[in-house]
């Protein structure tokens, strides 16, 4: 059967599955007799079981199994929930998320199981027994059981109310699966044309699998020889069954020793007893609205038809104002038009927009693992999961955020015996949240730990020789801060396997960067930091002003614009060799949007007036000459491709209404 | 006329891969449900000639589902769909009147014994 067609599915609802079991585990370390949580738990590594050994993943199924029988003892109550084994089903969950990102990535398991599974078994067996599985202590050649006394009696009288007895030797194939139930079916299916007086090994036994791949039955019944074949043979698995019919002279060849039959009896009574009285789990109502999985792709695809019909829209509109079309009608359609490629287009992102609670979810787990291992006390508090934001940003947004987090457990917040001595709580606060802010999305880490030294930092800087002395003093403090995201950077005196490596925050800058964000810090020394991103709702279609530098058409995006006016020449001032100007009492530098990008700079005295654009990127403003101000409209960004991504000061590309390119500034690194 | 089939497992990937085998092999599923519970709905709805029934669900678990529709029609054909581990529950489940039940991972000839053998 081929697989490959379930692999994304498979993929898919097992990061799901990983993510509930994440959870769950989490809840029931702080609950641990919740049982509808174990439940819960023992459902998501079923789940995971029986999908991971369709799959052929083999490891992945091997894994989930021993942790099922772990999860089954806590769930019957013949384990108790420790923090050993709380920790041991964390790491299997690493080991699976490993295995399923494996999975993704080559379609096979490289990670090795045997190491957690031993852990596993170790748990298991430290706390039970293992059922050792009794040999059957019947020889076969003989074909023959031992009759005891009670069973010569009983077989005797039925004799007499003209029944046939019978001994029946049934063989199940070698790899028969679950062969207890097999066993089961094998005894229920006689049971309901006669009547078993006993079996080797015992019912009971049959039941609990212990047995090899044979089993005897005495039994009597009124039916045929061929009726009791078929009957036995009709189950699945059954490799053969042989009958040998039983007189009553053979039994009085016997001498059986006497045993006690009721005791027997009496063990099948308790496991009946049992079996009508297992609980039966029945959960909460939870109602999940019907949805639909589709692939990313197709949805990048359908952003992208989006987005061409936008561009043609726009220009029809543009031909009509060219050509002066002044028909009610055409202008009737090319507003109806308008309205719906907006809504359209609203559809859309609305689609690729998920809860940033995909992510956020994952960290609860991390934080626990990781104040554990170094010895701090951490309480996280997340706000505003439901946020929601472009799928594509989602996707790139962990490891940024993983980084942070990090950095905030290792570097920012101090461990309780520091914290009792500066007067703090021994508990820090670790505050991870999200909000909307009209079209952007500020996302927060904030920690009340030790905060930033604007000196040490500086020092560090030029230590490293990421900047010299003279560059350092020019700067003010945030940009100070801001040293810490250069490439190249770590303050931290030990470095640690956690964080401190001196990668991680320039990483987080590019990252965030590469999604059209912008990271910026708070901190306060002695008190903590807050790292701000701000992140476009989505990547694809955004609202630009386009202006012209020289000849050429650039956009520039409008969320980062405060306002765009005409000046004239005279209010440009030089403060410390810098161009600036006036804009209601706050001064505002200077640049000339030409020398960035390489094309010939006017003299200022030979231009009657200058279009500035002001650009506001979180506290700092700047004013951007360009040539002249064109319009505001939506834009659809293409990225330039591996080849071109570095280049400076732009970030991507649009197609204009009449056909023509035009290149996106990239603002946030301008400013 | 084909055979209708309901197939009942809460994870979508289990159903999809019972569908595919089934369909090919010509039957028809008329329906899946993803508990127990919507089991016993779509059950009563649909009449099917045969039904696949996971055990471990949420809301309501395979082996409830089966006491619930054997208790309504007493000749329901219900196959149980169970992973190596669960012998105690099938045995319940077969108790509470399934005919049979099939192992995963599920290889598409055995899936297609059972049924056939429940069937004929």
């Amino acid at each position: 059967m081929d697989m490959s067609q379930y692999l994304r599915m498979f993929l898919d609802e097992s990061e799901e599955h990983l993510q509930s079991l994440n959870q769950n585990l989490l809840e029931l370390e702080n609950n641990p007799n919740d049982d509808q949580l174990i439940n819960n738990i023992f459902r998501a590594a079923h789940s995971l079981k029986g999908m991971a050994a369709t799959m052929g993943f083999d490891k992945m199924a091997n894994l989930t199994h021993e942790m099922e029988n772990v999860l089954d003892k806590i769930r019957s109550k013949k384990m108790i929930l420790t923090t050993e084994i709380v920790d041991i089903l964390f790491s299997c969950l690493d080991r699976l998320d490993k295995l399923v990102r494996e999975i993704s990535n080559s379609s096979s398991e490289a990670s090795d199981v045997e190491d957690i599974i031993l852990e596993l078994q170790n748990l298991e067996n430290g706390k039970t027994v293992a059922s050792s599985a009794k040999t059957s202590s019947v020889s076969l050649e003989s074909e023959m059981m031992e009759f005891e006394e009670d069973d010569r009696v009983q077989i005797l009288s039925h004799l007499k109310n003209n029944y046939f007895c019978y001994i029946l030797n049934v063989e199940l194939f070698k790899d028969c699966l679950l062969k207890a139930v097999r066993g089961f079916m094998v005894i229920k299916n006689l049971q309901e044309i006669g009547i078993i007086i006993k079996s080797i090994p015992s019912l009971k036994e049959i039941e609990n699998e212990e047995f090899d791949h044979e089993f005897q039955i005495l039994y009597v019944t009124k039916e045929s020889e061929k009726e009791i074949h078929s009957a036995v043979m009709d189950i699945t698995d059954v490799r053969s069954v042989d009958i040998i019919r039983i007189r009553e002279e053979d039994l009085n060849q016997q001498n059986g020793t006497i045993e006690k039959v009721h005791q027997e009896i009496a063990a099948i009574a308790e496991k009946v007893e049992k079996v009508v009285n297992t609980p039966q789990n029945t959960g909460q109502d939870i109602k999940i609205a019907p949805t639909v999985r589709v692939d990313i792709d197709k949805l990048d695809s359908l952003m992208n038809l989006v987005a061409e019909l936008l561009i043609n829209k726009t220009r029809l509109e543009e031909i009509s104002s060219r050509i002066n079309v002044n028909n009610e009608l055409f202008n009737d359609i090319l507003q109806q038009l308008d309205r719906v490629t907006m809504n359209l287009q609203h559809t859309v992102m609305q689609v690729r927009m998920v809860p940033i609670e995909r992510i956020f979810n994952r960290f609860p787990r991390m934080v626990r693992d990781l104040s554990k291992e170094l010895n701090k006390n951490v309480n996280l508090i997340i706000e505003g999961a439901e946020t929601e934001l472009d799928r594509s940003i989602i996707d790139s947004l962990g490891d940024p955020l993983v980084h942070l987090l990090r950095n905030a457990i290792d570097h920012g917040i101090e461990d309780p015996k520091t914290r009792a001595i500066n007067g703090k709580e021994e508990q820090a606060i670790l505050r991870l949240a999200a909000s909307q802010k009209g079209n952007e999305i500020l996302i927060q880490v904030t920690d009340d730990g030790r905060g930033l030294d604007a000196k040490k930092i500086s020092k560090k800087a030029i230590e490293k020789g990421i900047l010299t002395q003279e560059e350092c003093d020019k700067l003010s403090k945030q940009e100070k801060f801001n040293l810490i995201l250069r490439p190249g950077f770590s303050t931290s005196e030990v470095v640690s396997d956690i964080s401190g490596r001196g990668v991680g925050l320039d990483v987080v800058r590019r990252t965030v960067e590469s999604l059209d964000g912008h990271i910026y810090i708070d901190t306060e020394l002695g008190k903590g930091s807050t790292f701000n991103i701000s992140l476009p709702l989505t990547l694809a279609i955004t609202q630009a002003l386009l202006v012209k530098v020289c000849d050429e058409t650039y956009a520039i995006p409008l969320s980062v614009i405060e306002e765009a006016d005409d000046i004239t020449p005279d209010r440009v001032k030089h403060v410390q060799g810098q161009e600036v100007f006036l804009l209601r009492g706050n001064m505002i530098p200077l640049i000339w949007s030409h020398k960035l990008l390489g094309l010939p700079v006017p003299k200022l005295n030979e231009v009657d007036q200058l279009s500035v654009v002001v650009i506001g990127t979180g506290k700092k403003q700047i004013g951007l000459i360009v040539t002249e101000l064109i319009n505001q409209q939506d834009i659809v960004i293409k990225s330039l491709g591996e080849f071109l991504i570095d280049t400076p000061h732009i970030s991507g590309a649009t197609i204009l209404g009449d056909g023509e390119v035009a290149l996106i500034l990239d603002i946030r690194n301008i400013a | 006329m084909s055979k209708r089939v309901l197939i009942v497992d809460d994870a979508a990937f289990m159903r999809m891969m019972i569908k595919n085998i089934l369909t090919e092999a010509g039957y028809e599923i008329v329906a899946e449900a993803e508990n127990g519970k919507q089991a016993v709905e779509k059950y009563n709805e649909y009449k099917p000639d045969l039904t696949t029934m996971d055990i471990t669900m949420p809301e309501m678990d395979g082996i409830s589902a089966v006491r619930e529709i054997m208790g309504s029609d007493g000749s329901a054909k219900i196959i149980m769909c169970s992973a190596m581990g669960q012998q105690a529950m099938v045995i319940e489940a077969i108790q509470a009147g399934a005919k049979d039940f099939i192992v995963k991972p599920f290889k598409a000839d055995r899936v297609l014994e059972a049924v056939n053998k429940v069937l004929n």
